[in-house]
């Protein structure tokens, strides 16, 4: 019994768990502290075009809207400005570097100047990457309340949100609260003027925006 | 000289209510319809039914930063922050700027505030439940705190009124520890949430039920009256209710108390003190602060209604010095400001089904499920007092779940525009004992911009609550465990203060002993009788259901006492 109740305590490991999208903001230090202002935050028109088409590698343009036409490059770009800390906005700028470093390295050239499955096998590295760092950064996901989960980190190998999650996060709620995504990739229902709490899901069926 | 006394003429009413949020609008419908002639008093702006709701009617895209607050309004709304949501876009513009009316922390207290026409029933979560018999007879029973001066049957019409007004959707449980009351049908359950109410009560002999919420469910006469309809299920409602289908100041007691024709609400004026005559022994009027021009005006009438929610309407008695009342009005007792009560909760447990994936929902229900009080009830007993409920609820997953998941590219895309896999999650609403060194006091030196003292609190949660927290999460995980969920895992955010629950209660508690307490019960100051407070101030325990029905109830009951007195001309 005694060991019972330390095992429903456990939390799970990060990029493992489910997330619900208000978890999207919380990382690292308590809520209570306070955010940094007025930190300036911008990219380069290179970097603005790498930005986009990695966004567009994880939400690609099939029958309905890819993360470009949804504007998810500019969107991302704003929130790290508006919304992210100079530690965050720092991983970011690195994270892009990085990308080029790795391109090089392999091929010779820049990330961009790469071949599209070229690009997507360094951006599967990446993101492996990304799961062992945050892995031996002891990253933890628990639930502080019923819709906000919090990441916590109880080593100091990790400083502030890794490039790849940053973009990753970003991305996904960029475009599935696009008009493009919400309307077209989901099921858009701005006032369903009634609830039917138990009904047969359809084949095919998209999952509701909001 | 005659100028002057037709000018204060002009600002005598019958009775001043003071703020116009949930107790403060039931104070303005009730006074009114029984002739008083009223003048409510908002320090906020006016917020107007509909046209105010700003974002009403905003798509997510519509919003700059999709909702999230962003730097600048993090470090301004610094107290909403600490919710994890009060401070996001959608809602901000009717929740307060934290650097423009701070406050300072002894030791810390999560103040979540609303000042405007409405205050906070713009905002609430409109859970809507009733205290039971034990409520009231705890603290007698275990010498906590003072006894109640009231018994559940006295309140229990009020409660009746109150519901039957407001419109409470809710079931009939039978429970003695959750009594029933006068609903509207019920919001229904779903098929996740079926399933693991039947299994705990068959593995556990719990209840779950569906919440009881002041949603109007199928609208009834009085409500379409008013203006209001049935519940759209959009679940937006902390951007103000277009539809005026949840019970809000602006959707159901200022129609009701303007109609009557007697009402005046003047708002942006701040009260900062009740005038108390010392010759005639009774407060002949209020005193105000314009917010935008400092102005300073009184303002008279034979009864005074404080219902600024409990912090500044134990602030205003704190201000109000006389040298009859040196240290605050009616605070003979010293209890004003003294024994601030919340719910705990921020824990809980959530897990994962895998059945039922060929089951959907739709519509957003803006309800979920409640777990009625077990624990130290019947023949159950704990090393702790007193208990707590859940309110929870289960969903299918949607986007997020990408965030976590390995893979991008166009089968993810195509995956994450799918519906995902159920889970449930339930968090403990927890009740927190009366302590008199819980308090606040206002500050002897610091002033806001508008000169009023700047309130210090000084109050945490007790050895009491904390023990109850195991069980909180324990239970939670264990019931969903009971019901076949997986990957269950609980959680207990010690990051929380009190305050969090948003319930905050008990600065100028009742009691039959006016040397142990500071209103009678029917909610008057003992010791200055034509002062009424029926705001969270006037609770001498908190229970662990949440408290605003009950702040109505007593409202109702408190406005037709003052009423008849007045024509007994008792005051
Ligand atoms: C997000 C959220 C969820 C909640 N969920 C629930 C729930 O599910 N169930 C529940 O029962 N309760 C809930 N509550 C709590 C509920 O909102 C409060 O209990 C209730 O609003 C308190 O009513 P009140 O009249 O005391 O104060 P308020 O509604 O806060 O109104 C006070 C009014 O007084 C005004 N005022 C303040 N000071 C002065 C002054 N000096 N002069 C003039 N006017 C002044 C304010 O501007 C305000 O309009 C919730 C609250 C929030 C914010
Ligand atoms: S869910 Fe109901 S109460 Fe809430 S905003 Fe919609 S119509 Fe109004």
């Amino acid at each position: 019994m005694m060991n019972r109740r330390d095992a429903i305590a456990r939390v799970a490991l990060l990029m493992g768990g489910t997330l619900s999208a208000p978890s999207l903001m919380a990382f690292g230090e308590g809520s209570s502290a306070k955010q940094v202002v007025g930190a300036a935050f911008s990219l380069t028109s290179a970097q603005k075009t790498l930005v986009a088409e990695i966004a567009e590698h994880i939400i690609p343009k099939t029958s309905t809207p890819g993360a470009k036409e949804a504007g998810v490059g500019p969107f991302i770009e704003m929130m790290l400005a508006d919304c992210y800390k100079p530690q965050e906005q720092q991983n970011f700028l690195d994270g892009l570097a990085d990308l080029d470093e790795r391109a090089t390295k392999a091929h010779g050239k820049k990330f961009l100047d790469t071949s599209s499955a070229e690009q997507v096998a360094i951006l599967k590295q990446v993101e492996k990457d990304t799961i062992e760092l945050m892995k031996s950064a002891n990253v933890q996901q628990v639930k502080v309340g019923d819709n906000v989960d919090k990441e916590v980190v109880s080593s100091k190998k990790l400083k502030g949100t890794p490039f790849w999650r940053l973009l990753k996060e970003l991305t996904l709620f960029g475009y599935f609260t696009s008009e493009q995504g919400a309307t077209q990739a989901l099921e858009y229902v701005p006032i369903p003027g009634r609830y039917d709490a138990c009904i047969p899901l359809k084949p095919g069926q998209k999952a509701y925006a909001l | 000289m005659y100028l002057n006394i037709d000018a204060q003429k002009e600002m005598t009413y019958d009775a001043i209510v003071v703020g116009s949020g949930i107790s403060g609008g039931w104070a303005a419908k009730e006074l009114t319809e029984r002739g008083l002639r009223v003048l409510c008093i908002e320090r906020g702006r006016d917020i107007k039914h509909v046209e105010g709701y700003e974002t009403a009617m905003k798509a997510p895209w519509e919003f700059a930063h999709r909702g999230r607050p962003d730097n600048m309004a993090a470090e301004e709304y610094w107290a909403g922050m600490r919710t994890g949501y009060t401070a996001n876009e959608e809602h901000r513009y009717l929740f307060e700027n934290d650097s423009k009316n701070p406050y300072l922390e002894t030791r810390p207290f999560d103040w979540i505030r609303a000042y405007h026409t409405g205050g906070r029933s713009l905002l609430w979560g409109r859970q809507s439940y009733r205290f039971n018999e034990e409520d009231f007879m705890a603290n007698g029973k275990e010498g906590i705190g003072v006894d109640w001066p009231v018994r559940y049957k006295e309140i229990a019409p009020w409660y009746d009124y109150a519901e039957r007004f407001a419109g409470i959707s809710g079931s009939k449980d039978g429970l003695s520890v959750l009594p029933d009351g006068q609903f509207l049908p019920a919001m229904e359950l779903n098929c996740l949430e079926k399933h693991v109410k039947s299994e705990v009560m068959k593995k556990m002999g719990r209840t779950i039920t569906i919440g009881r919420v002041a949603h109007l469910s199928k609208p009834q006469s009085w409500h379409t009256a008013l203006g209001r309809a049935a519940c759209q299920y959009r679940n937006m409602c902390m951007r103000g209710c277009p539809f005026g289908a949840y019970f809000s100041t602006q959707s159901a007691t200022l129609p009701a108390a303007m109609k009557t024709k007697r009402l005046t609400l003047v708002n942006n004026k701040i009260v900062s003190e009740v005038i108390y005559d010392e010759k005639k022994g009774r407060a002949t009027g209020v005193r105000t602060i314009d917010q935008n021009t400092l102005e300073v005006k009184e303002y008279y009438a034979k009864i005074i209604f404080l219902n600024a929610s409990a912090i500044p309407s134990a602030s205003i008695l704190l201000n109000s010095k006389s040298s009859r009342f040196p240290n605050g009005l009616g605070n003979d007792s010293d209890q004003v400001g003294r024994n601030i009560m919340d719910h705990h909760l921020g824990v809980g447990a959530s897990g994962e089904f895998d059945g039922f994936q060929d089951q959907y929902y739709f519509g957003r229900r803006p309800n979920g499920v409640y777990i009625p009080r077990y624990r130290n009830w019947g023949n159950d007993k704990r090393d702790y007092l007193r208990g707590f409920g859940y309110q929870g609820g289960a969903s299918r997953s949607g986007w997020g779940r990408g965030v976590g998941m390995e893979g991008f590219g166009a089968s993810f895309k195509d995956d994450l525009s799918k519906v995902g896999g159920w889970s449930m999650g339930i968090g403990g609403f927890g009740e927190v004992l009366p302590n008199e060194n819980n308090r606040f006091t206002l500050h002897p030196t610091k002033k806001d911009k508008w000169g009023m003292p700047i309130v210090v609190f000084d109050a945490a949660y007790g050895e009491n609550e904390r023990k109850m927290r195991k069980d909180m999460a324990n239970d939670a995980a264990e019931m969903l465990e009971a019901a076949g969920l997986k990957n269950v895992r609980s959680y207990d955010d010690t990051s929380k203060n009190l305050g969090i629950g948003i319930h905050e209660m008990g600065t100028a508690r009742m009691g039959k002993d006016p040397k142990t307490s500071v209103l009678n019960k029917n909610n008057q100051l003992h010791d200055c009788k034509n002062v009424f407070m029926t705001d969270g101030a006037f609770m001498t325990s908190a229970s662990c259901v949440n408290p605003s029905l009950t702040y109505m109830a007593f409202t109702a009951r408190a406005s037709k006492f003052a009423v008849d007195e007045l024509k007994k001309k008792n005051l």
